[in-house]
């Protein structure tokens, strides 16, 4: 049977009463994505998380991929019955807690996750659901996108959560005074002017946000977007109240109204952020009663060892060098992310002397990806392609494998007007553990014998993110996002915030345009793969390495799991005994 | 010895300044960069110009450091950077609590370094001298860091004694104390104990002692009468000296174990130019050091006559 008589049936088949009672007709383009699915053009991973961004319902998305092509992937209800109570207790360095669109720490969202929510949430295993918002609808072309949300929220205050509260953090991101990184994330709602001072200036597009009504909103993109789901569950896009910043002052730690289940009953910068539960929840109950944090220090040892002294339940995040020492700690379990985490040699190609492409083609030529990953991470990640998009972003592209070619970066050193040999120097802050400097260090080993000597700048992790994104050449560790437009437009489009390589290519500005405004899953990334190829090719950003990353628990702590990108969400977490 | 105090108290008042000084012109000198870190890496020129100007940041620095030393008589220390409070609001706390750990430390490593010292001075080449020598030589060599890690190991790890950790977050808890004192101590006591020891094995050999001894006297009258008071004038300098080190030196330990002291606080404020903290916590240590220098010198003075009436 021809994919074409498949795909025509189908598209009769799909639209169940009971799918259209659920929303399968929320957008135009999803008969098409049920017969990708159907004729297996698209995995169903990738079809749950493309159905659910286009405003299907989780429920439809899993009843309608099972009716499609079978198995039994709609999520079972945990076997154990959650106990009420209890207080969880984590290590986590406690920061202050000001301004959610300014948060450039995951450790500040996680305090506020309990206080502040998100319209969205991406849940553990990458897919993108309804939160404040209920559901939404884009329009064909992607431009407009509609939430509604939902009408049985209140703010801790008392008021109402309605649509100006999203408004007003929406156009406060938008504002360039607030300077938040969702200047860069949101791009589709950005336009770029003549500021006072004759320099470019980013904003946000006039009527990008249009309130509809109580409970719904719009926002009108001057370009396409897939991801606004995705996008507005990024960490520094937690809704606020609508007086925020305006009625008075931006500072959660001491107006922490929120429509989440927590109150912030004790604060310290440095020391502890206790959270207490407060209310009755709107998304159902919260088994945990306190989630107190405390602040360790910088020494990950102290983390381990009130771990095992049971000072603490959890962990936020385990050095790898700790693995082993956790591993025979018979009452705490070990959880592993696949993640999208890595750090990225990323130069400033505005600086000299990595102005000179070839220079750093050269460099990047160099590197031996697996022998960076086995030596200084043990292995435990997959290696990287220069261009910062990971296989388990729905939207990567494989390019030919990266091999290390001395011979060729001895060339292109040559032609760069280095042919006796170059001295560079890389700043590294140990930002994410010490394995940072193994790999500078088994890096400079690796450009040795092309007649490139490195020299380490090894400062202290909070210098480094001083100097993250003027450094000439710097080491910077990016977090997991779960989609690779996302990361590109965040870091490489030109002029947003966090362009820490100062990247400034209208070629590739366009490429990503087109692939964020690509509905087609495989020819998105057909379109992804140009962007990667551009980012590889002007070597930007030598990328040793994806990292799994680890977390440890107490195992009395049960229904939890780790986020690719270590944000807490403890909806379903509870303790035993 | 009124015109003896009030010298030392003067040079002390005139050291307080020049370091006082040196602080501000490292930490002040640049008005820029204070508005830079304190307005953070994003704000534009216009800020920190209008932000210099607001706080007096234009004015002479002779005169910006006068200013300074009135406010900080006064009281105020300034606004953290990255606590986002006044100074005074972190740094007395954790001032006191170092406090208490440099306290406690200090009360246990003097009895067991005299103790040790003492029963090793007592019979210069024994056995028991050469096993208490050999020990506070071996755990003055170790060095924080790696004490703290290896005791862990046994404690926590490996028996499952104490607790790992000492941010005391439920509330003061003299358990958690245990560990960055054995620390301490370990490493702080075998430099008092050996002077001690040297001390001692000196006035044992004196010819007082030995007419002591003939006379018939228990022995252990002769050490706590004749030999002990004699024997600690000259550790009694060093142990001054420990109280500045236990201010200053605990950070290591203080960062091993999470403990919310002092020196964390001056380690973090370091790393994070966090300039206000920097200089309060400066002027502390400085003032500690030049404070205990004093009065060690006074009671030397006054345990040795000798010193006192040239």
């Amino acid at each position: 049977m021809s994919d074409k008589k498949i795909l025509s049936r189908d598209k009769r088949r799909y639209l169940l009463p009971s799918e259209r009672a659920l929303g399968a007709e929320t957008h135009s383009y999803l008969p098409e994505l049920c017969d990708q699915l159907r004729v297996r053009k698209i995995t169903r991973r990738d079809f749950l998380r493309q159905a659910a961004l286009l405003g299907m319902t989780v429920g439809a998305a899993y009843a309608t991929a099972d009716k499609l092509i079978g198995g039994a992937f709609t999520p079972t209800v945990a076997a154990a019955t959650p106990k009420p109570g209890g207080t969880l207790r984590v290590s986590m360095r406690i920061q202050e807690v000001t301004d959610p669109a300014i948060f450039d720490w995951t450790e500040k969202s996680n305090v506020a996750r309990f206080l502040v929510e998100h319209l969205t949430r991406t849940k553990a295993d990458n897919t993108t659901v309804p939160y404040l918002a209920k559901s939404w609808e884009a329009s064909d072309d992607l431009k407009s996108w509609v939430f509604h949300l939902r009408d049985d929220v209140t703010w801790s205050n008392g008021d109402k959560f309605t649509a100006a509260d999203v408004a007003h953090t929406v156009n406060r991101w938008l504002d360039p005074k607030t300077g938040s990184s969702n200047l860069g994330l949101f791009a589709a709602m950005v336009e770029t002017v003549k500021g006072a001072d004759g320099k470019p200036l980013k904003r946000g597009i006039a009527n990008a946000v249009e309130v509809i009504d109580d409970h719904t909103i719009k926002f009108n993109l001057r370009q396409a977007a897939l991801a606004m789901p995705e996008n507005f569950y990024n960490y520094p896009a937690a809704i606020v109240h609508r007086g925020f910043g305006k009625d008075y002052e931006a500072d959660l730690s001491k107006n922490p109204i929120g429509t989440g289940p927590m109150k912030l009953e004790a604060f310290a910068v440095g020391e502890r952020a206790i959270l207490k539960k407060a209310r009755d929840w709107w998304a159902g109950p919260f088994h945990l009663d306190e989630i107190h944090y405390f602040d360790h220090g910088e020494d990950t040892n102290a983390w381990i060892a009130a771990l095992a002294s049971q000072q603490v339940d959890m962990v936020f995040r385990l050095p790898n060098n700790a693995i082993e020492t956790v591993k025979r700690l018979p009452f705490v379990e070990l959880h592993e992310a696949t993640t999208a985490q890595t750090a990225v040699m990323r130069f400033r190609v505005t600086e000299k002397p990595f102005d000179n492409v070839k220079l750093r083609q050269a460099i990047a030529a160099c590197m031996d990806h697996k022998e960076l990953l086995d030596k200084a991470f043990k292995g435990l990640g997959q290696i990287a392609e220069n261009h910062h998009v990971c296989p388990i972003h729905p939207d990567y592209a494989a390019l030919p494998p990266l091999k290390r070619d001395v011979e060729k970066a001895k060339k292109l050193l040559a032609e760069a007007g280095y042919k006796d040999g170059i001295t560079v120097e890389i700043a590294n802050g140990d930002t994410e553990g010490p394995w940072m400097t193994d790999v500078c260090a088994i890096f400079k080993n690796q450009l040795a014998p092309a007649g490139i000597n490195l020299k380490i700048n090894k400062m202290p992790a909070n210098q480094y993110w001083e100097v993250w994104d003027k450094a000439p050449w710097g080491y910077t560790a990016w977090t997991h996002r779960p989609l690779g437009t996302m990361v590109l437009g965040l870091g490489y489009r030109s002029g947003v915030p966090w362009n820490e390589t100062a990247y400034n290519n209208p070629e590739f500005d366009a490429a990503l345009d087109d692939a964020e405004a690509t509905l087609d899953v495989n020819e998105r990334k057909k379109k992804m793969a140009v962007c990667e190829k551009i980012l590889q090719d002007d070597a930007i950003i030598p990328q040793p390495f994806w990292r799994s990353v680890f977390k440890a628990a107490n195992k009395r702590v049960k229904g939890h799991q780790t986020h690719p990108t270590l944000y807490h969400q403890f909806h379903n977490v509870w303790l035993e005994g | 010895m009124s015109q003896l105090i009030l010298r030392r108290v003067g040079m002390m008042i005139l050291i307080m300044l020049v370091v006082a000084l040196l602080l501000f012109l490292m930490n002040e000198g640049d008005p820029r960069l204070i508005a830079r870190s304190v307005l953070g890496p994003y704000a534009q020129d216009q800020q920190l110009d209008a932000w210099i100007a607001q706080h007096g940041y234009d004015r002479p620095i002779m005169v910006r450091y006068f200013d300074w030393i009135g406010r900080v008589l006064s009281g105020d220390l300034g606004d953290s950077i990255i606590y986002k409070r006044p100074v005074n609001e972190i740094f007395w706390d954790r001032l006191g609590n170092t406090g208490i750990l440099a306290g406690v430390t200090f009360v246990v490593m003097v009895v067991v370094a005299l103790t040790l010292g003492v029963l090793a001075g007592m019979k210069e080449g024994s056995a028991q001298d050469r096993v208490i020598s050999v020990f506070s030589i071996t755990t003055t060599s170790i060095p924080e860091y790696a004490s703290a890690v290896l005791l862990a190991w046994i404690f926590v790890f490996g028996l499952g004694w104490l607790p790992g950790t000492s941010a005391m977050t439920g509330g003061f808890n003299v358990v958690e104390l245990i560990l960055p004192v054995m620390v301490l101590t370990l490493y702080g006591f075998g430099y008092v104990a050996r002077m001690t020891r040297a001390s001692m094995a000196e006035v044992m050999t004196n010819h007082y002692i030995r007419t002591a001894m003939l006379k018939g006297l228990p022995y252990r009258h002769i050490i706590m009468k004749h030999a002990l008071r004699n024997a600690l004038i000259a550790p009694f300098t060093v142990i001054m000296l420990q109280i500045n080190w236990l201010l200053s030196g605990v950070v290591v330990t203080e960062f091993a174990f999470g403990y919310k002291g002092f020196g964390a606080l001056l380690l973090e404020a370091a790393l994070r130019r966090d300039i206000f903290v920097i200089e309060a916590c400066g002027l502390a240590a400085v003032f500690v050091a030049v404070f205990t220098q004093t009065i060690g010198d006074l009671g030397y003075t006054y345990l040795n006559p000798r010193i006192r009436f040239k």
